[in-house]
């Protein structure tokens, strides 16, 4: 059986990667949670360079990226694994504390799988992070006047 | 019958002259004769050269060919003495260049004037010339010119003659010595002059006609070398028009000779003198008559300026004042308005209007706001780009005004923005006036008896016509019109300094808007995390090592964690609030029924299990809006309908659309829920209002304030009614569109 592929989890803020890895952890996936600080790290592991240019593990079964990064910030970060062939399929979840439209209309035109404004509710957190899965079924943020008005029935 | 066929007789071509002296057409440089008139004498003709013929002439010809010989017009040259043997005569040689030729006329000279030179004129002139400075007015002046230009060539009568701005023409001055009828104060039919006539007035300032029972003497060849008619628009010896001749007979005159007044290059008047006999009247005798014109043109032409400059300073100093009072308030219309005496005193109109796109304000006596409309309209429709429109007669190009003669005869309108289409406008009221024509001006065309094409002949009656002249104000003078210009001026520099000003508060508050959605991103990313954060780990303490609190530090645990999840629920709805103001609306139509249907399934989640919640949705039809927005009101209404209906056993609501009103979609969420005091209906929809205690129903105050924004973003409203303890009905309507129909 093929080893799980590793979450991969980029976030600046201390807070919000223990809390993260709080929700994760109380999931039990049994998934290895790689951690970059920054964008420039991330880009580092997803392409093997640098530092983990003898990564042995395979590539990220979803990338819980953070909108504001310091150096590469998380929107540099999903334009360039969304504009490259090698890595477009690997699925990103773009994270944020912003509720600001223009972030989610950007992610979207980049090619974002899923768009999660952090809720301040904490169940709600622990959900989204728990079950990203049925996640993005349920509190996935459409991209606004994408569809318009909905279809009838 | 055309009247115009007058205008198109080439009076300038006419191939013949008056028989009193006689022409050569010369080619240069060698002077060879190549048109003459019948009557040259016979010692030479055409082919010949001059010099072997006339070699005093041809000695004359080339003194003035290397001296003035560009000048415009023919130039008196000498007198000299032709003949032969006993038969000698004295002529007035005058000389004039045609592109390649040389004209020479010689007109025969009396004996005694021979000898009456510039020189005897002398005293005359400079007398005249004293008396011009004298002179108060331009009827003073034209009256010092009448009586000097008759004085010189006794004619039995010499008129000064007006034109106005039709052409028509008004006898000003009048010397005579009663042989011939009085003209003063008549006016002539601009049809007495027509156009070509005035033009070859204007090129040639002098003419006469000794004796109007003349025979035209040919001129031979018909055709220059360049095979044209000789053009005689210089000539001193030009034939006139035989609708002329006709005229002078039916007038009584035999001779007649007329200069033109030109003032600043332009056809002010003439002086016209006429003798009951044929009369000569000796060419520098004639000259000095030209000089004394030319004296009075200028004189004329400094005194109009004078009384202009007088008038421009009289009303530059209103100008300024208005100019100020426009300056002071906030629009220039105010300053108009508050100082009517002044707008009025400015081109002397007895009242004015202000009329821009939604407003027409009336000053002193005018027509009524709607007379006043239509002027607005007219002049908005007719003058595109016309900074100013004059007239002293309205009614002749826009029939309507006639109705409103008595207040708007006379209109003076400066256009003060073509984008709004305002102007500002003066008016004058009719002055009837009477006229005393010289004869009936209306022509008639008669046909000819010899069965030719019908013919204009001149008018034969002279007789005093009186025509009461009606729809006329008096007119707008050079000085008032340029004041209403320059008003318009300092208008439009006030409304740009405006202009100015505004862009400056829009490029502020473009500014401020940008930075305020830079708070608003932090305020969105940087507050809202600590908050997460407060929640988060509450949470876990609660969860983790809840087992090991005490009551009171769960009861302290909890209240953290709904303190902190109400600011950062605060924090997203200033958010969103913030988001209404700033976001462009995307409108189209779509289904309302299928939106509130989605809305209703979302807000359902959070609905308590156990709780009965009954919907009434109506036929919500179609609609023209944004969706992301009318979605955020319709869950707003929705999720507060549940909320305040929570404590029924049975909630009902409601959701309906009213038949449209006043061009808009009515659209109501009813509630059987716990409802308001209407004492506090207009607090409903503020920011941050509440009505109930925070403990009872949360809520941060925000939701109804988004819903009316956005419903008046849409060009709607939104309203409530409530009875306290049975429920609230919350309406609100978007402007209707036909294909959401």
């Amino acid at each position: 059986m093929a080893a799980l592929k590793p979450i991969l989890l980029v976030e600046d803020n201390p807070n919000d990667i223990e809390l993260t890895l709080a929700a994760l952890e109380s999931s039990q996936l049994a998934n290895q949670i790689v951690i970059c600080r920054d964008g420039a790290e991330a880009l580092d592991f997803i392409y093997r360079r640098g530092p983990h240019e003898n990564r042995q593990l395979q590539d990220p079964a979803v990338v819980l990226l953070d909108l504001k990064l310091p150096k590469v910030d998380g929107l540099e970060v999903l334009e360039k694994v969304k504009g490259d062939p090698t890595t477009r399929g690997i699925p990103v979840v773009m994270l944020t504390s912003s509720r600001e439209e223009m972030d989610v209309v950007r992610s979207y035109n980049l090619g974002v799988n899923a768009f999660v404004v952090k809720p301040v509710a904490f169940d709600e957190f622990f959900a989204a992070i728990k079950e990203i899965g049925v996640f993005w079924a349920l509190l996935n943020e459409p991209p606004p006047h994408r569809g318009g008005w909905p279809s009838n029935g | 019958m055309d009247l115009s066929l007058c205008d198109r007789e080439p009076i300038h071509i006419v191939g013949s002259v008056q028989p009193h002296g006689f022409l050569f057409a010369l080619d240069l440089p060698d002077l060879t004769i190549v048109q003459a008139s019948a009557n040259a004498p016979t010692t030479a003709s055409v082919g010949e050269r001059l010099e072997d013929g006339f070699p005093e002439l041809a000695a004359t010809a080339k003194r003035y060919l290397e001296g003035a010989a560009d000048s415009d017009g023919a130039l008196y040259l000498r007198t000299v003495t032709l003949g032969s043997g006993s038969t000698r005569q004295a002529y007035e040689v005058a000389a004039h260049r045609l592109d390649d030729l040389l004209v020479l006329e010689m007109e025969e000279a009396e004996d005694a004037s021979v000898e009456a030179g510039l020189d005897a004129l002398n005293p005359q002139l400079r007398a005249f010339v004293q008396r011009l400075h004298a002179a108060a007015s331009v009827e003073d002046l034209c009256h010092l010119l009448a009586k000097d230009v008759r004085h010189i060539t006794g004619f039995d009568r010499a008129l000064v003659y007006r034109f106005d701005r039709d052409w028509h023409g008004t006898v000003l001055a009048e010397d005579g010595n009663g042989v011939l009828p009085s003209y003063l104060d008549l006016r002539f039919p601009a049809s007495d002059i027509p156009a070509q006539a005035r033009e070859l007035y204007r090129r040639n300032r002098l003419r006469i006609i000794p004796d109007a029972a003349y025979a035209p003497v040919p001129i031979r060849p018909a055709t220059t070398p360049a095979g044209k008619p000789l053009d005689l628009s210089q000539s001193v010896l030009r034939s006139v028009s035989p609708v002329h001749v006709e005229y002078m007979r039916n007038m009584g005159t035999m001779a007649s000779m007329s200069i033109s007044i030109l003032v600043d290059g332009a056809l002010w008047g003439l002086v016209s003198c006429h003798n009951q006999n044929p009369k000569r009247v000796p060419l520098q005798a004639r000259n000095a008559c030209d000089f004394l014109t030319q004296i009075f043109a200028l004189q004329l032409a400094a005194k109009v300026r004078g009384e202009h400059a007088e008038q421009r300073i009289a009303l530059g100093a209103v100008q300024s004042r208005l100019l100020g009072f426009m300056a002071e308030e906030d629009s220039f219309v105010d300053g108009l308005l508050n100082h009517p005496e002044d707008v009025l005193a400015l081109v002397n109109a007895s009242g004015a209007a202000v009329v821009t796109a939604d407003r027409c304000r009336l000053l002193g006596a005018t027509p009524t706001e709607r007379e006043v409309r239509a002027i607005h309209d007219w002049l908005t429709a007719r003058g595109a780009g016309e900074e100013v429109f004059s007239t002293e007669a309205l009614a002749e190009t826009f029939p309507p005004s006639a109705a409103f003669a008595d207040r708007a005869s006379g209109v003076l309108a400066v256009s003060v923005s073509k984008r709004f289409a305002s102007h500002i406008i003066w008016f004058r009221p009719e002055v009837v006036r009477t006229v005393k024509w010289g004869g009936n001006p209306v022509k008639a065309a008669q046909p000819d008896p010899e069965g030719g094409p019908d013919r204009l002949h001149p008018r034969k009656s002279f007789e005093v016509w009186k025509e009461t002249l009606k729809g006329r104000a008096l007119p707008w003078s050079v000085p008032e019109i340029e004041a209403a210009k320059d008003l318009r001026a300092s208008v439009l520099g006030i409304v740009l300094k405006r202009a100015e000003e505004l862009a400056a508060m829009s490029e502020e508050l473009q500014r401020s808007n940008k930075e305020l959605e830079a708070f608003s991103y932090s305020v969105s990313h940087d507050l809202r995390a600590p908050f997460r954060h407060i929640v988060g780990y509450s949470n876990l303490l609660k969860n983790r090592e809840g087992a090991n609190l005490s009551e009171k530090g769960r009861h302290y645990v909890e209240t953290i964690i709904e303190a902190a999840l109400s600011a950062g629920t605060l924090v997203d709805n200033l958010l969103s609030f913030s988001q209404m103001g700033r976001h462009a609306l995307n409108k189209n139509t779509g289904e309302m029924g299928a939106l509130v249907e989605e809305v209703r399934r979302k807000v359902e989640r959070d609905v308590a299990p156990g709780r009965t919640v009954r919907w009434e949705i109506g036929a919500l039809g179609r609609v023209y809006a944004d969706p992301f927005m009318l979605r955020l009101v319709i869950e707003n209404l929705l999720s507060n309908a549940l909320k305040y209906s929570r404590d029924r056993p049975e909630a009902v609501i409601e959701v309906g659309r009213l038949p449209p009103q006043d061009g808009e979609a009515v659209f109501y969420v009813r509630d059987n829920g716990v409802g308001f005091d209407m004492a506090y209906v207009d607090k409903l929809f503020g920011v941050f209002q509440r009505l109930h205690r925070v403990e009872d129903f949360e809520g941060t105050g925000i939701g109804l304030a988004n819903v009316r924004r956005i419903v008046e973003r849409h060009g709607g409203r939104a309203w409530a009614e409530g009875t306290l303890g049975k429920g609230a009905t919350f309406t609100f309507t978007l402007p209707l569109r036909e294909e959401a129909q």
